[in-house]
């Protein structure tokens, strides 16, 4: 069997008191791109600093290809890494910038003409940085770190320093150009659309720790513990009592539900599986919220709040409703 | 309605600094009421006078360098390396500015000087007949000024350092740079600005160092030592083209490193935090660094200690020792108890204070109009206020004196010299670049709102000033005061010049006692001098 690209083993960082990332181990496959997703200060930028060699591991091996970079510098791992403000060099011109990884020999000047031509930047070589909108210093930025062929590719938080309406174009671009390439690419984000919209895989951390590392679809699906589940995409969460296999009480209502949880658990349901009835839960509509054609409702019950997606006409503000959820996921309550 | 005072003000500005200089330029080519290039003449055709031009300039490019060489890389120590003590060593290393000028030379004489404490030690070691050197010419020149102007690099690389974004740096390093690397291609890149500055300030201040030539010259000549001695000689003609020479020389210098520190403005893209000081773990390694640290802290205190001693020397009883066989605090007594003594630290104290509130009054003005009126009457004004700074101090004193000794109202021109206004005058003018460059500052980082909210509170623009500008602006205010105070309090250079017996100042009266070998009396005005500019310091800089 052959090595996976990237393996990733034991990986630990501690600043004082604080364990920043705990023993994370994953794997990659060549040409993955996986999405380091997780609120801030759950290690996730550590990780990454980690893997890319500006910071020392307390414990923990990175290997490429079965061979151990963990005793290499930054200089000499040929990773390639995207900063979060870009980190251009002032002094030096968009030409100079992307050519600053590459030997002065022949090829140069069309290595960094072909990186600009992906960016879709050609022509731009003899502009200062200053000159640059911030989505162009974000391509110059990617071009940079393309332009020596590394091995793997770290992007921190690469959108964040963008204009919202730019968001959305940029990562489908972004998406479609390291795709190309094909490139193994880590990125950092704290947004969830963005780890779903760029990463194949998404790991999502917390405190440290790896709580989960999947497909989009599978965290979205199946979530693992509790935080994932409510940290990836809207969800609300209820104490409850498994009272049969696939049944949890919550209030005075039954509705069905996944998960190996017995007793006490917390449930968890996603607005769309939630919705108004005759005979469910009772409470008050507190908020209504517009959706394009549908609405978000929030509706206060005495076992929490809940949060339903449903036609606008569905309920009015401050109506007395009754609510159930067609599908639930439940945690034990100590699995947070 | 608010313009007539913007016109006010930069007449008033350019009366003061712009005139003065155009004057000198002016006589330079007349001699006895006609146009004449007599002294132009006079000038060209003395060897010594283009050997003194000469002098001036490659010892203030060699000025630059020395102190690039030795303040540059103290503050890549400081800033990127982590020992014990750094902090407290870090702050002792900017010490050599809080000596004046003429206090530094002094304590370099008591100190290296061919009596001074390490010549007698070495004579008394190798059982030496006479001094092992003298202190004189080109080297001790260089000496003092690589002492007191490294200063202005650690300080200016340091901020530069403590402003690098370090993913600039890791970023060099991703492409597969390694240490060197970096530093070459990135990291002093990035420094240009601020080393630039620093250059040109260490070339301005050595193209008008006066106190360290005039005292370890020798017969070495440079062009402010040629000015001084040409006017106080009384040849007024010759002392104009030297003064207009100089002067030329100091507009094309700085020319030269303003196009040095390069158009493109690299600081507003840092935007990452500065990379952490790297710590020294190995013990050996770690106390090798804080010992070599105290010890380069111990030699630039050196000279602070050695004007300490020597100011406990009683009158004529150290001779040929080593260490002087008698101690008093007699110097410190007389200082306030012989009212001859005492005259001029109440001269220096009150010229000083007038001209620094002058200075502030003015600049405050200034300020106002500089952020109101960002178009040309703005630009102007903020420039006038730099002139002083672009031309030597003897070139402004030679150039106050001469336009402040004629009688000559409707050209702007009275009779001040050998008055009391005099030296005051000519302070605040010297300081009107120091003063202004910290209150400038401070007023760009005023928020215009506030004056608008002050305004919708119904606060008149008095009240405005008073209750909201002044306030914010206290700590650039008294920065600039502070370092405006003890420089003026310092001042040789205009001082000599311009001074009366009635009105000397401190520095005058250091030379004077020096003169008469009372060192210990000399000394001990030195501390005080010392004391009055750290205490200013440390008041102007505290937040």
């Amino acid at each position: 069997m052959t090595a996976p690209f990237l393996q990733v083993e034991g990986l630990s960082k501690r600043f004082g008191d604080h364990q920043a990332v705990a023993d994370l181990s994953f794997t990659l496959a060549r040409g993955a791109m996986l999405a380091l997703l997780g609120p801030s200060g759950s290690g996730k930028t550590t990780t990454l600093r980690m893997l890319a060699g500006f910071e020392q591991l307390d414990a923990g091996r990175i290997l490429v290809e079965g061979r151990d970079v963990t005793p290499l510098g930054p200089a000499a791992r040929r990773f390639g890494m995207v900063f979060q403000h870009y980190a251009l060099f002032p002094h030096l011109s968009v030409f100079e910038n992307v050519a600053f990884g590459l030997s002065k020999d022949a090829d140069r000047a069309s290595r960094v003409a072909e990186v600009l031509r992906l960016v879709d930047l050609a022509g731009f070589e003899s502009r200062s940085i200053g000159q640059l909108s911030g989505g162009q210093q974000q391509r110059v930025a990617l071009a940079r770190a393309l332009a020596p062929e590394p091995r793997l590719l770290f992007l921190d938080e690469p959108l964040s320093n963008l204009d919202p309406s730019l968001r959305e174009r940029t990562r489908a671009e972004l998406r479609a150009a390291l795709k190309q390439i094909g490139i193994t690419t880590i990125l950092v984000t704290h947004e969830q659309e963005e780890a779903f919209a760029l990463g194949d895989l998404v790991a999502v951390l917390k405190d440290g720790r790896l709580q989960q590392l999947g497909t989009p679809t599978e965290l979205y699906e199946h979530p693992q513990n509790q935080f994932v589940a409510t940290f990836v995409g809207r969800a609300s969460a209820l104490p409850g009592t498994i009272t049969a296999p696939g049944r949890v009480r919550v209030g005075d209502v039954d509705w069905p539900t996944a998960g190996s949880a017995t007793g006490a658990v917390t449930t968890v349901v996603r607005p769309e599986d939630v919705v108004f009835t005759d005979s469910g839960l009772p409470g008050t509509v507190v908020e209504r919220r517009y959706l394009g054609g549908r609405a978000l409702f929030r509706v206060s019950t005495a076992a929490g709040t809940l949060e339903i997606e449903a036609p606008m006409a569905s309920a009015e503000l401050e109506a007395k409703v009754h609510v159930t959820a067609r599908r639930s996921l439940s945690f034990n309550r100590d699995s947070v | 309605m608010k313009r007539p005072w913007g016109v006010l003000l930069a007449l008033l500005l350019t009366w003061l600094v712009v005139y003065p200089i155009g004057l000198i330029l002016i006589e330079a080519f007349r001699a006895d009421g006609a146009w004449s290039l007599v002294n132009l003449r006079e000038f060209a055709e003395h060897r010594e006078e283009w050997g003194a031009l000469w002098n001036t300039l490659w010892i203030s490019f060699a000025s630059v360098a020395l102190a690039g060489v030795i303040g540059i890389p103290v503050a890549f120590v400081f800033e990127r390396l982590d020992f014990p003590g750094r902090r407290m060593l870090g702050a002792l290393v900017a010490l050599p500015a809080v000596l004046p000028p003429l206090v530094g030379v002094l304590a370099f004489m008591f100190l290296y000087g061919e009596s001074g404490f390490v010549a007698r030690s070495v004579q008394v070691v190798l059982g030496l007949a006479n001094a092992p050197w003298r202190l004189q010419g080109a080297g001790a020149i260089l000496l003092v000024h690589a002492y007191s102007m490294y200063v202005y690099f650690y300080l200016f690389t340091r901020a530069g350092l403590a402003r690098l974004d370090a993913s600039m740096l890791e970023a060099a390093q991703s492409l597969g740079a390694g240490r060197w690397e970096t530093l070459r291609r990135v990291t002093l890149p990035l420094l240009r600005p601020q080393i630039a500055a620093a250059a040109l300030l260490v070339f301005m201040t050595s193209l008008g160092s006066f106190s360290a030539p005039y005292i370890f010259g020798g017969g070495f000549r440079v062009m402010t030592t040629q000015i001084v001695s040409t006017k106080l000689n009384g040849n007024d003609g010759l002392a104009m083209v030297q003064t207009a020479m100089l002067a030329i020389v100091a507009l094309v210098g700085l020319w030269l490193l303003e196009r040095g520190r390069g158009a493109r403005n690299v600081a507003v893209l840092q935007k990452g935090a500065a990379p952490d000081a790297h710590a020294i773990r190995a013990p050996l390694a770690r106390w090798g660094a804080t010992g070599l640290g105290w010890a380069f802290a111990l030699f630039l205190l050196l000279p602070h200690l050695t004007l300490l001693v020597v100011s406990l020397v009683p009158r004529g009883t150290w001779t040929t020792e080593l260490i002087p066989p008698a101690w008093t605090l007699g110097n410190y007594a007389a200082l306030l108890a012989d009212p001859e003594r005492l005259r001029p630290m109440v001269n220096s104290l009150w010229m000083a204070a007038v001209a620094t509130v002058g200075v502030v009054l003015l600049t405050l003005g200034a300020g106002r109009m500089v952020v109101q009126r960002k178009a040309r009457l703005g630009r102007a004004i903020e420039a006038l206020t730099n002139v002083p700074w672009a031309v030597p101090g003897t070139v402004l004193a030679i150039a106050v004196a001469t336009t402040f000794s004629v009688h000559a109202p409707w050209v702007g021109r009275v009779v001040l010299i050998g008055t009391l206004a005099i030296l005051p005058l000519a302070y605040l003018i010297r300081n009107l670049p120091i003063a202004a460059g910290s209150i400038l500052a401070g007023f760009r980082q005023l928020d215009p709102a506030l004056d608008e909210a002050a305004a919708s509170l119904g606060a008149g623009r008095a009240r405005t000033m008073w209750r909201v500008t002044v306030p914010l602006l206290r700590p650039a205010i008294l920065a600039g005061a502070a370092l405006a105070f003890a420089t003026a309090l310092g001042d040789f250079v205009t001082s000599i010049v311009l001074y009366t017996y009635h009105t000397r100042p401190i520095s005058i009266e250091i030379l004077s006692v020096l003169r008469g070998y009372d060192v210990g009396q000399a000394a001990a005005y030195g501390v005080v001098l010392m004391l009055i500019s750290a205490g200013a310091m440390l008041i102007g800089t505290r937040r």
